[in-house]
């Protein structure tokens, strides 16, 4: 990226913009100067020497002032910075892509979608008021009902993190059963800090009376983890030294927090990352590639608008890869429920077809493609991702 | 994930892989973290040309004013020394004037100067902001991308007191363009008011580059005044007006014009549709619409929201048929009916080479965490099974068929 070579065009511009603008300042003085000289002449005149004086006066401050060459004066600065003004903009244009809408479809989007979507995304992040603001101002009342379900959510952590986890316990007990399915430890997480904390704020005492009536009912799950935190007990006051300073870690906290905001989004039936950041996000690594690619199909606009795939993969992250794709390494296509990924038994994977012509409709054994054994189609069976 | 092909592998094979590189299953990051970045940067364009075509404007229209006024001083005192009858105190008064003007022009002067400043610190705010981007706070920057690509959907959409309290609330106001739309706010109330005169000015204010870009933007507006002076039943003002305002751009949009004086003929309660369609109310619409297109133009913007083009591109990069089916994760976007109904005229994403997420974990299946195939055909990631097998003695368990195996039955599939 030539920044650099951008801001020192920039600096260059500013400082013809200073130039400019003083030049201007001078002129204008020059022109009050002459004026104002010319006022005191007149003002000291003898009345008697009157009209004539005054009148040659007059004429010699136009002659003098028509001297100044004000135009030229004032172009000549001018010209320079609205030379720099335009090489600044081109540029922009070199370094950077002009035109990024070239590989737009041509299809509207439904303002009413992306303002319940933006709606909903300001909601989840937290930002309440500006999401009530942006349901008042697009009037889309309906966007507002995510707000409600979020707001617990953020008070939750909010009691959190001032290491109150009554909250968000007691939001756990309401959806135990639904949490249950999702098999997470975030109860006992929350119980194992508390029961940190009060060890070390409190002591020995308190914090064995908590963990008899808290952490004792997970006894039949999680044995190995509250034998750890009991062996803990014996360090009371000087844990830091311990063997177990391992507990009193922040991250711990953070990794709680992400765990229940996780579980939070995951009953309300939402994602735990914001889809409208995940779907930017995306956008923003596809876009280049798109960009490349409309440029190379720029006479071919129309087919642009219609195809059904695109012509060439937009690689993504691996944080954006939601679904297995099998793409079959002999023919190249994506694996369909008419053309399954098969297993060879030399455990190499093809699609069906590549495997049915491969063995000529399956009327004879045929040998993988990558490595000399044989198969047969008999052999080869089914995957499912 | 290694081959096992021998170095003579005479894959006899009617058509042989074409591109037979190991390249494990997923995994693959198409550019390093850096690249992306940069190409990530150069999208960026619109982000540094408005506040500079502000600036420039600011620029044009300081100077020009000084120019003006100079200009208009010099040529007084031409005219008072050029006349014949005043007295020494007419004079006097006369270039005591003068040099009040000229005081007044110093102040506009440094007044201007300053506005100047005050742009050109948000170009180079601008130009700080994407050099600041690197490895290290990449999220956090990611984080106001998506905030500035809001604020200037919601400005495009005349959310303004949504877009000013984002950008307030996460103190971006440099970095996003409300006082440029602050312009472009008076001429659209305007037009939802059903008046032309702030738009008109706006026209000349911009003329020499509404001519470059050939805008009829201008002949447009006054085509609907004159249309409103016939539904008044002005019709001579109108035709006096057509004559001042419309025909200059006779040559150039006859046919236009034609149509619209044909007008007169008619009632504004016309049901010929030609004519009823240009009494309709739903034209000052039109107008809005086209004097936003020519605003952005001229600003550089992108006649499409950011969010728009980012969305699009995002979309048809995450579109698969998979998106659809009922067992879609949560974590993929278009799991949601509304992103599903954006990504509907969108095309498919393609893919080269496979990709495979573990049905459990939904991490990537590649050569650290290579594909395990169950008896029954299911194929799950070596994590998740070790993990499963690990907590009940060697067993496995399909979670999508109930089949129960020993840990030692799997195989590992080769994916290439």
């Amino acid at each position: 990226m030539e920044l650099s070579t951008v801001k020192d065009a920039f600096d260059r511009v500013t400082k013809k913009q200073k130039l400019s603008c003083s030049k201007s300042q001078e002129v204008i003085d020059q022109v009050g100067l002459e004026i104002e000289q010319t006022l005191t002449k007149i003002q000291s005149v003898d009345d008697t020497s009157f009209p004539i004086d005054l009148k040659s006066i007059l004429a010699e401050l136009k002659v003098k002032l028509n001297a100044i060459g004000l135009q030229s004066q004032l172009e000549g600065p001018q010209k320079e910075l609205n030379s720099n003004l335009s090489k600044y903009l081109k540029l922009l244009e070199k370094v950077f892509n002009p035109d990024i809408s070239k590989a737009y479809r041509n299809v509207d989007f439904d303002h009413h979608i992306l303002n319940q979507i933006i709606a909903s995304h300001l909601y989840r992040q937290g930002l309440f008021d500006l999401g009530d603001c942006l349901v008042n101002e697009a009037g889309e009342p309906e966007a507002s009902a995510l707000g409600s379900q979020f707001l617990e959510m953020y008070q939750i952590l909010e009691a959190v993190r001032i290491k109150n986890i009554e909250p968000a316990l007691k939001w756990i007990s309401a959806n135990r059963e639904a949490l249950k399915q999702n098999s997470t430890s975030l109860e006992l997480k929350l119980h194992r800090l508390q029961f940190v904390e009060i060890l070390q704020k409190k002591g020995r005492a308190d914090a064995l009376v908590y963990a008899r009536t808290h952490l004792a009912p997970f006894a039949s799950i999680h044995l190995d983890e509250i034998q750890k935190l009991m062996g803990s007990l014996l360090w009371a006051g000087k844990l830091e030294k311990s063997p177990y300073a391992e507990l009193l870690i922040p991250a711990h906290w953070d990794n709680m927090t992400e765990e229940l905001t996780r579980q939070f989004c995951s009953l309300l039936g939402q994602s735990y990352q914001s889809p409208l950041t995940v779907a930017i996000a995306a956008g923003v690594e596809g876009l280049p590639t798109l960009l490349k690619l409309a440029n190379v199909m720029a006479a071919k606009k129309q087919e642009w608008q219609a195809m059904k795939q695109l012509p060439v993969p937009l690689e993504l992250g691996k944080e954006f890869q939601f679904h297995s794709i099998f793409v079959c390494p002999v023919s190249r296509e994506q694996a369909s429920e008419e053309n399954p990924p098969m297993l060879m038994p030399c455990l190499h994977v093809l699609c069906k077809q590549s495997i049915m012509k491969l063995s000529k409709s399956s009327t004879r054994s045929f040998k993988c493609p990558y490595c000399p054994a044989d198969a047969s189609v008999a052999q080869c069976r089914q995957l499912y991702f | 994930m290694e081959m096992d092909s021998l170095p003579n592998g005479n894959s006899a094979a009617a058509s042989p892989p074409q591109n037979p590189t190991p390249a494990a299953a997923g995994g693959m990051t198409p550019f390093p973290k850096l690249t992306q970045l940069t190409e990530a940067l150069k999208l960026e364009h619109q982000f540094l040309r408005v506040p500079f075509e502000h600036y420039k404007k600011t620029i044009r229209t300081n100077h020009r004013a000084v120019e003006k006024e100079i200009t208009s001083v010099i040529s007084n005192v031409a005219d008072v020394s050029d006349s014949e009858n005043f007295s020494k105190d007419d004079a006097v008064n006369h270039l005591t004037s003068l040099v009040s003007r000229l005081q007044g022009l110093k102040r506009k002067l440094e007044e201007g100067s300053r506005t100047e400043h005050l742009q050109a610190q948000k170009c180079r705010a601008r130009l700080n902001h994407l050099e600041s981007a690197d490895a290290e706070n990449l999220a956090e920057w990611n984080n106001t991308r998506v905030k500035r690509i809001l604020v200037d959907y919601m400005l495009r959409m005349s959310y303004y007191e949504t877009a000013e309290k984002l950008a307030e609330s996460s103190n971006i106001q440099d970095l996003v363009d409300i006082e440029v739309f602050q312009e472009a706010k008076k001429v659209i109330d305007a037009l939802q008011n059903k008046e032309v005169a702030p738009a008109l000015a706006w026209c000349s204010d911009n003329k020499s580059r509404l001519k470059k870009s050939k805008s009829k933007f201008e002949f447009q507006l006054r085509l609907q005044e004159f249309i409103e002076l016939v539904r008044g039943e002005n019709n001579l003002r109108a035709i006096t007006y057509a004559r001042k305002y419309l025909a200059p751009w006779g040559a150039t949009h006859m046919k236009e014009l034609q149509r619209v004086m044909a007008t007169l003929a008619f009632k504004s309660n016309t049901e010929c549709t030609t004519y009823k369609a240009l009494f309709e109310p739903k034209q000052w619409d039109f107008l809005v619409d086209q004097f936003k297109q020519e605003f952005c133009k001229l600003y550089g913007m992108t006649l499409e929201p950011l969010l728009n083009i980012y969305l699009q591109a995002g979309l048809s990069a995450l579109n698969t048929p998979y998106c659809y089916e009922d067992d879609c994760t949560k974590e993929d976007p278009l799991s949601q009916e509304s992103f599903r109904k954006l990504a509907s005229p969108l095309p498919y994403s393609k893919q080269h080479h496979s990709k495979l997420v573990c049905y459990i974990t939904k991490e990537l299946m590649d050569t650290e965490n290579p594909p395990q195939v169950l008896p029954n055909g299911y194929v799950y990631s070596t994590k998740a099974l070790e993990e499963m097998a690990k907590k009940n003695n060697g067993k496995i368990t399909c979670p999508r068929t109930g089949l129960v195996c020993n840990y030692s039955d799997l195989v590992k599939a080769y994916i290439s």
